[in-house]
């Protein structure tokens, strides 16, 4: 089942992907005021503490009640959905020759990570019986199948020159040749679409808060909402690293460590994904669709045909 | 002691899947259902990648995640239950159903318990399972392209045709909204009834507007 990457053990592994999501879910917490603080040009000096500051108000605020809801589905949904950033972080390498499980159908995991994640955004607007929660589950839902097939497409074009689904193949292939971001252009930007999508950031938000009077947490407050918002930025965590493995070489480079490199490649994904939110209008669902289906759907398989002939020659 | 790990967790995953089998039958949602129906075969999922089918296993996952949602969503939209939240009954034909699955478990647990099964791998000496795979791969590769091409092709065809703004323009031009009164044809909506007559429209609207609220709400 291991392909290129030693196994770790299963405790180690998993204090690795809660390190990892719980560092990267503050990374991104801090990025996004230090970006929105610099877009307003207000001083940064109180950017860094802004996070800390509004996770303690977020946390101090009441629960509201609603009529008959789905408890447990409710409070189940934030815990899947970090639950599925875990999944996909597990088959990344997180080192130079180091993941909690390569396994060698790698981008099937990381596909499934992301359609039950979609599952658990769509569970969190039905559970709380409310109609404007239960709407936006829906309009995730439709934006969701359009997503997952640029993200398939996507994946299997970089497993195309690295003869193998697994991660640590497609870091190792471009080792050996050229990044991918060179090597095949049209993916990174077809994949970050798929990451904001996929994680609820930005302009492709379309299940959260600000988008039709709050989205999924129209009805969630306190713990809860902290929890929602802690598993949105792991989620981005996770496919911040995944698109540095995928099109930068992950934890490939000279001189410093793997897991420096790789740290180093995901802060700057990070970076880009926030400024992208930051400095884009929210996409209607409805305009979303249309054009995902339209041009970005068409334009993956163009990328993909390109890829195999590129592999080919 | 590795082995002894596998057999735990496909004990667990067993017992799950079939816990979650039984779940979709007696709770009373749609979109509850179909979800219990997902935990469960993503445990028979779980299950294949014990026994190290790992692409089947998570295929499955992927593919039943997909398929579920989709389902959750015509379910509801073609039941009788908005939102999912409504009691319904979720059996057809429970006895004969009772019988069949007592029945069918009785026969493949004698066939599991009694059955002389190999504990060795097979190494396939007469190469059946190498044949079929070359016939599947090699010359009945474009019978099954042109299966897969006729598939898409009539899935993209059929939501053409479904769909509400078509080629040759809205598809519902010259429907009528039926009567909210069976038979009796002032009670349609839009129907102008001399005097106020937007009223009917605006109760009809509302009415379908509500939807996503719990019949609860009324009370």
């Amino acid at each position: 089942m291991i392909e290129v990457a030693g196994a770790a053990h299963p405790v180690v592994g998993a204090l690795v992907v809660v390190a990892v999501l719980a560092l990267g879910a503050m990374a991104v917490a801090v990025t996004e005021s230090v970006v929105t603080a610099h877009v307003a040009g207000s001083p940064l000096g109180s950017a860094w503490s802004r996070p800390w500051r509004r996770a303690a108000l977020v946390l101090a605020r009441p629960q509201p009640v609603t009529e008959r809801p789905d408890t447990l589905l409710w409070v189940l949904a934030p815990a899947a959905y970090v639950g599925m950033a875990a999944l996909g972080l597990t088959v990344l390498p997180l080192g130079t020759v180091w993941a909690v499980a390569d396994v060698r159908t790698g981008i099937v995991v990381l596909g499934s990570a992301e359609v039950l994640a979609m599952v658990a955004v769509f569970l969190h607007g039905w559970a709380p019986n409310s109609p404007l929660p239960l709407v936006a589950g829906y309009r995730f839902v439709a934006a969701g199948l359009s997503f997952l097939l640029l993200s398939i497409f996507v994946l299997i074009a970089a497993a195309l020159p690295a003869e193998s689904m697994s991660f640590g193949r497609i870091v190792a292939s471009q080792e050996d040749g050229a990044w991918n971001v060179l090597r095949q252009p049209l993916g990174l930007p077809l994949f970050l679409v798929v990451a904001l999508a996929v994680s609820l950031h930005g302009p492709l938000d379309v299940a959260d808060a600000g988008e039709l009077a709050g989205g999924t947490t129209a009805e969630v407050s306190g713990p809860a909402r902290l929890a929602w918002g802690f598993a949105r930025r792991a989620m981005l965590t996770t496919y911040a690293v995944a698109t540095a493995v995928v099109f930068l070489a992950g934890p490939a480079g000279p001189l410093l460590p793997g897991w420096a490199w790789l740290a180093v490649k995901s802060l700057a994904v990070v970076v880009v994904l926030v400024w992208i939110g930051q400095r884009t209008a929210r996409v209607p669902v409805e305009r979303f669709v249309r054009v995902a289906w339209t041009v970005l759907l068409p334009l993956s398989f163009l990328h993909l045909a390109i890829a195999g002939v590129v592999t080919l020659a | 002691m590795t082995g002894t790990w596998v057999d735990i967790a496909f004990g667990v995953f067993a017992v799950a899947a079939a816990w979650f089998g039984w779940r979709v039958f007696v709770t009373d949602s749609m979109v509850r259902a179909t979800f219990s129906l997902l935990a469960s075969f993503l445990n028979v999922g779980a299950i294949l990648v014990l026994l190290l089918a790992e692409y089947l296993g998570v295929a499955m996952f992927f593919m039943m995640g997909v398929e579920m949602t989709v389902m959750a969503i015509y379910m509801v939209a073609f039941m009788m239950n908005p939102a999912g939240l409504n009691p319904m009954q979720m059996v057809h034909q429970p006895r004969v159903a009772v019988v069949v699955g007592v029945l069918s478990t009785a026969g493949f647990g004698a066939v599991a318990l009694a059955a002389d099964l190999d504990t060795v791998a097979i190494v396939d000496p007469d190469g059946t399972i190498r044949a079929l795979g070359h016939e599947l791969m090699g010359s009945s590769m474009l019978v099954m392209q042109v299966v897969g091409v006729t598939l898409v092709a009539t899935m993209v065809g059929a939501v053409v045709l479904s769909a509400a703004s078509g080629r040759f323009g809205p598809a519902d031009v010259g429907s009528v909204p039926p009567a909210i009164v069976p038979g009796d044809d002032t009670t349609r909506p839009g129907v102008d009834v001399g005097g106020d007559g937007g009223g009917h429209d605006h109760d009809h609207g509302h009415g379908g507007g509500a939807h996503g609220h719990d019949d609860g709400g009324d009370a």
